[in-house]
């Protein structure tokens, strides 16, 4: 297993793709509390603010580092079948399993370490631009990070799982963005409508949507004509975003052990 | 050694590989030939477990899927451009090689065998076949293993890399390594290749020495040449000799031995000024063998005349 991971780790480390990846979704990252702090620096901060600023908007507006983080675990298994490097790989590391396993543990470890850098980075510019950042150690902003973690690292590993599945890169990257922006948000949006305010029940089931209650401070706001969806806690909100990570996973490992490479 | 028992590979309603056995020796050089589309990439892949199929292949006793760090026993080369572009040859290779144990000296080793070494560190996106190639070689090579399975290694090389191929091989070769080697330039082959494995339509048509499948594909012809040529022809053909006429009015005669003929023209008293026998190449013994497995006919060219394509012209 120790070759499988020095191999995926190699492999990250040696593509561009990798570095510009990770250093956008930072930059994305930390420009929500640069602009905040520069736009609103003598405003208080409370507990959802500094979220806010720490996770770069993810619990609020789009989550930045985990969609570039979604790419390079799209990469992880769609370059291979792009570029045709999935030949040399199986003849390198022909154990289908454990080099699955490997690019799971390695994408997966690099997301939550670019996280709590992109979190440190973010306190840093607040700490900067407001001279602290209160309850940062404190729930809810200390369980609300440990969830932004989490669902980043969900996040990345849906797109690594599409990218295995589709065996192939664009198709993936239309899924991971299509699904969480326009599908679940289209959907939430159908339920406002009083005719079909049945399907608010589904509403906690939708694996993004339900992902995103990982990182809130407070209860997600919807609008005015949002019936209650009754979402489950935080954990069991992750655990429906988890299952459905793990679903198109078992799906593309499954898959990928009895296809031709 | 390589031995490989019942392969088996079926796409719908199309048998790629029909139950295909043999065995590679270590020593000398094994060319692997058919037609195209006659399935002998899909065999590599299967032999490797790249594809999912019938059978099993194993190198020294064990299965490909089943070796660790397989690159130190078994090198392969399937694909023409199997890199990331963006990715430079050194790192290419130290990702591989990082499953395998394989040292740094080593890939640079490597890269200089194959003539690599200027560019290592430049991004393969603008290299061309040959170079490719040659990547791809180092790659089969980087674990300097006992066994290599090269798909068409001289594809896009320049004469002078072809020529530096085959004595690569032919060295590996008479390290002791078993080398399996695939091509469709059946001259190459037969100044490369010890022994054949030759298949059609995913069947086997031959496995054996090179010279024993000209033999058994072909027939030696006898040449003749001489000033009453023309008159010996319903001699020959009285005795049981198949004759046609040569390009420069010569008689190639077949069906009969050389000695035969020369008896026969002394006893009719026939002045010959030339009595050769013409063995017939690989190339000739492939059309041979392989003539009814082609999967992908093309049509015979017609002359320019009757299509009106000079007129178009």
């Amino acid at each position: 297993m120790l070759d499988a991971l020095r191999f995926e780790w190699t492999r990250l480390r040696t593509l561009r793709s990798t570095y510009w990846m990770v250093g956008s979704g930072l930059v994305a990252s930390a420009a929500i509390p640069l602009t905040l702090g520069i736009a609103a620096g003598s405003e208080p901060l409370n507990a959802d603010s500094v979220n806010l600023g720490l996770n770069g908007g993810a619990s609020f507006v789009i989550p930045f580092l985990a969609v570039f983080m979604a790419v390079v675990g799209i990469f992880a298994t769609g370059h291979e079948y792009r570029h045709g490097t999935i030949q040399p790989t199986l003849t390198a590391l022909p154990q289908r399993s454990r080099l699955i396993l490997a690019k799971i543990l390695t994408v997966a470890g690099l997301t939550a370490a670019v996280t709590l850098v992109s979190i440190a980075i973010n306190a840093t510019l607040m700490l900067a631009l407001w001279g602290g950042v209160p309850g940062l150690f404190d729930d809810p902003v200390r369980s609300a990070l440990l969830g932004y973690v989490a669902y980043n690292v969900v996040y990345t590993l849906v797109g690594l799982g599409l990218g295995l599945l589709f065996r192939g890169v664009p198709s993936a990257l239309v899924v991971i963005f299509l699904m969480p922006l326009i599908i679940e948000t289209l959907f939430v949006g159908l339920t406002m409508v009083p005719a079909l305010d049945w399907l608010a029940p589904v509403v906690r089931f939708l694996p993004f949507t339900a992902g995103s209650e990982l990182m809130l401070t407070s209860a997600a706001e919807f609008g005015p004509a949002a019936p209650d969806y009754d979402f489950f806690d935080r954990w069991a909100s992750g655990g429906v975003f988890a299952v459905f990570a793990a679903l198109i996973i078992i799906a593309a490992w499954t898959l990928f052990k009895t296809r031709d490479a | 050694m390589i031995a490989a028992k019942g392969l088996h590979k079926r796409y719908k309603q199309t048998v790629a590989v029909d139950d295909l056995s043999f065995e590679v020796r270590p020593g000398v050089v094994t060319g692997f030939l058919g037609p195209n589309g006659s399935g002998k990439s899909t065999t590599m892949r299967l032999m490797l477990g790249l594809d999912h199929g019938g059978g099993e292949t194993l190198f020294d006793g064990e299965r490909f899927t089943d070796i660790r760090r397989p690159m130190n026993r078994v090198g392969a080369l399937l694909e023409a451009k199997p890199f990331h572009p963006t990715r430079s040859a050194r790192n290419h290779l130290k990702m591989l090689a990082s499953a395998n144990g394989i040292t740094d000296a080593r890939i640079d080793e490597v890269l200089e065998t194959v003539g690599l070494g200027p560019v290592k560190r430049k991004q393969p996106k603008g290299y061309s076949l040959g170079m490719a190639q040659r990547l791809g070689l180092a790659q089969a090579l980087l674990g300097d293993p006992r066994t290599l399975l090269l798909d068409e290694p001289t594809n896009g090389l320049d004469p002078h890399g072809i020529h530096w191929m085959r004595d690569l091989l032919k060295q590996l070769a008479t390290e002791g390594r078993t080398v399996f080697v695939s091509s469709h330039l059946l001259s190459e082959m037969q100044l490369m290749a010890d022994e054949l494995v030759v298949i059609g339509r995913g069947q086997m048509i031959f496995n054996g020495d090179v010279d024993d499948f000209v033999r058994e594909f072909t027939q030696s012809s006898v040449i003749v040449r001489g000033p009453d040529a023309d008159a010996f022809v319903p001699v020959l053909e009285a005795e049981g000799a198949t004759v046609t006429k040569g390009g420069d009015g010569e008689l190639v005669v077949s069906d009969m031995a050389i000695g035969a003929v020369g008896h026969l023209a002394f006893t009719e008293g026939v002045e010959l000024s030339e009595l050769s026998t013409r063995s017939a190449s690989l190339e000739e013994a492939f059309m041979s063998a392989t003539g009814a497995a082609e999967q992908f006919v093309a049509r015979e060219p017609v002359p320019a005349t009757t299509t009106g394509g000079a007129r178009h012209a």
